[in-house]
């Protein structure tokens, strides 16, 4: 393992009076591909919400790249970060949500084009061929035009795909990219994310309840348990050979609904 | 038969309405113009992060909608003097007018930005899009299309709120026709005529505001 792309540092989430991550440390490192699973409201997609800045946290510190995120260096010490350092930090990531959240008075192609030209200062020829290209690794090249409402649920996560891509992050970040599909559009979406995670120049971040999915793809699989990591290792071990009797009553429960 | 003459409605009843017709018209818009500002700060003021400031604020707009129109334009015209501010009735009461609606704009301002999903802000900060590009690309074009109808219905409803000038002496179409009539002893012509003008005007204005309206959906949302 080289130096973690990102860290979790005694990190403590709450709604009001509900702890939902409770000093939760946490490593993910360069290039790595890593998988949390759990039970609904275990805290999974908490994680990836403080990371991508869309939650604050109460305590504790989340690195990026060795520099802290939610917070700054300030005279030999670490205080509130800046909006724009959070700015600058958080554009190392990328995130693709559960409903997608493409935008919907914008085409496939303006969805990709808009945010490169607006925050990494492309010219709009650039950003339009970046985002061909993306669009193509997508297999969305003749939907250049069309408005989301005109496209398949599969297809609009695509394009989101290639939205997140357009901005260069170094690590992206997958809620349940599939769970709003029907199950036919699920293949086309994760063939996709295996390209991404085969290239491994980027850091990957997914939760998912796709277990077939999760165990060929990953290189670490997390369980989480009431916003704690209860096991964590390479899939083979955590599918094939489960420690935790929590982890053990998941799997089965999860392998019976199928 | 109603009893009805035509060579006064054309030589007292029109010159003279169309007169104030001109000052209806013109105090509809200004105040219209008013309101469209006006609700846009309180609902800033609303939103504030100060709490301070967005619980002033929400008190003044709860304030302000609870309370009659005429007895805000009554309030203005009489107690504005004794502080020592005179102006001219038809100041007054626009300004009036242009509060009242502030208060109800303001709400319509809120709306339409809550009913961007929040998904929507979310894709724009993991897209790391400046809070100015977030508002002008992403929700502005989105909030849009609730929000021109209903800030039409306003226009629409400011209009029919004008003759509540004739109580405080602004030479309003309403005003005006009483005159006529207290003057002549004939009610008939001006007060059909007014309110013919205000069908007239409503239904100038719906197919104003249609037109608008289609013209964002055309343009921002497809
Ligand atoms: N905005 C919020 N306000 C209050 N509580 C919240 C909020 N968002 C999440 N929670 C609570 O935090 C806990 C963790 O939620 P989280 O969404 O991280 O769960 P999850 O593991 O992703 O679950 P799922 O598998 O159902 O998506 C849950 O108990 C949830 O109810
Ligand atoms: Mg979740």
């Amino acid at each position: 393992m080289t130096r973690p792309k990102i860290r979790f540092e005694r990190v403590t989430k709450r709604y009001g009076a509900l702890t939902v991550l409770d000093g939760l440390d946490f490593e993910v490192a360069e290039g790595e591909v890593v998988t949390v699973i759990g039970p609904s409201g275990s805290g999974k997609t908490t994680v990836l919400r403080v990371l991508m800045t869309l939650e604050g946290i109460q305590d504790g510190v989340i690195w990026v790249s060795g520099e802290p995120l939610n917070m700054m260096h300030s005279k030999g010490g670490l205080v509130p970060a800046s909006k724009a350092h959070i700015r600058k930090i958080r554009s190392r990531i990328g995130m693709v949500f559960q409903n997608f959240n493409l935008f919907p008075h914008m085409t496939a192609l303006e969805n990709c084009i808009e945010a490169p030209i607006q925050s990494l200062g492309l010219s709009k020829a650039e950003a339009v061929e970046r985002a061909m290209e993306l669009l193509t690794m997508v297999g969305l090249t003749d939907k250049r035009d069309q408005y989301p409402s005109q496209l398949s649920g599969g297809q609009q996560q695509r394009v989101a795909i290639a939205r997140a891509l357009a901005m260069r992050p170094e690590t992206i970040l997958f809620d349940e990219p599939t769970s709003a599909l029907d199950p036919e559009m699920v293949g086309e979406v994760l063939s996709v994310i295996r390209e991404l995670a085969a290239e491994h120049s980027y850091t990957i971040l997914m939760v998912t309840h796709q277990m077939g999915f999760a165990r060929e793809i990953s290189d670490r699989v997390c369980f989480f348990d009431g916003g704690k990591i209860v096991e964590q290792g390479p899939p083979d071990d955590i599918f094939g050979n489960p420690q935790n009797p929590r982890l053990q009553q998941f799997l089965s429960k999860v392998l019976e609904a199928r | 038969m109603m009893d009805w003459r035509w060579d006064f409605t054309f030589d007292v009843v029109l010159p003279r309405l169309w007169e104030a017709a001109g000052i209806t018209v013109y105090a509809t818009v200004v105040s219209f113009a008013f309101a469209l500002v006006g609700g846009l700060i309180l609902m800033l003021l609303k939103m504030s992060a100060f709490k301070p400031i967005s619980f002033v604020a929400s008190e003044v707009i709860e304030f302000i909608r609870g309370t009659p129109l005429l007895v805000q334009i009554f309030f203005l015209f009489f107690v504005l003097p004794q502080v020592g501010i005179t102006l001219p009735p038809l100041t007054t009461g626009i300004m009036a007018i242009a509060i009242y609606n502030s208060a109800l704009t303001a709400e319509v301002y809120r709306a339409g930005l809550q009913a961007v999903p929040r998904g929507q802000w979310e894709a724009a900060v993991a897209l790391n899009l400046s809070p100015y590009r977030t508002f002008r690309k992403i929700i502005i074009p989105q909030s849009l299309p609730p929000i021109v109808p209903a800030l039409g219905n306003y226009l629409i409803a400011i209009f029919k709120e004008t003759p509540l000038l004739s109580f405080v002496a602004v030479g309003e179409i309403m005003h005006a026709s009483k005159l006529i009539g207290s003057e002549y002893y004939r009610f008939n012509e001006a007060v059909t005529i007014a309110g013919i003008f205000f069908l007239v005007m409503s239904l100038v204005s719906a197919a104003l505001v249609r037109a608008a309206e289609n013209y964002v959906k055309r343009s921002i949302l497809h």
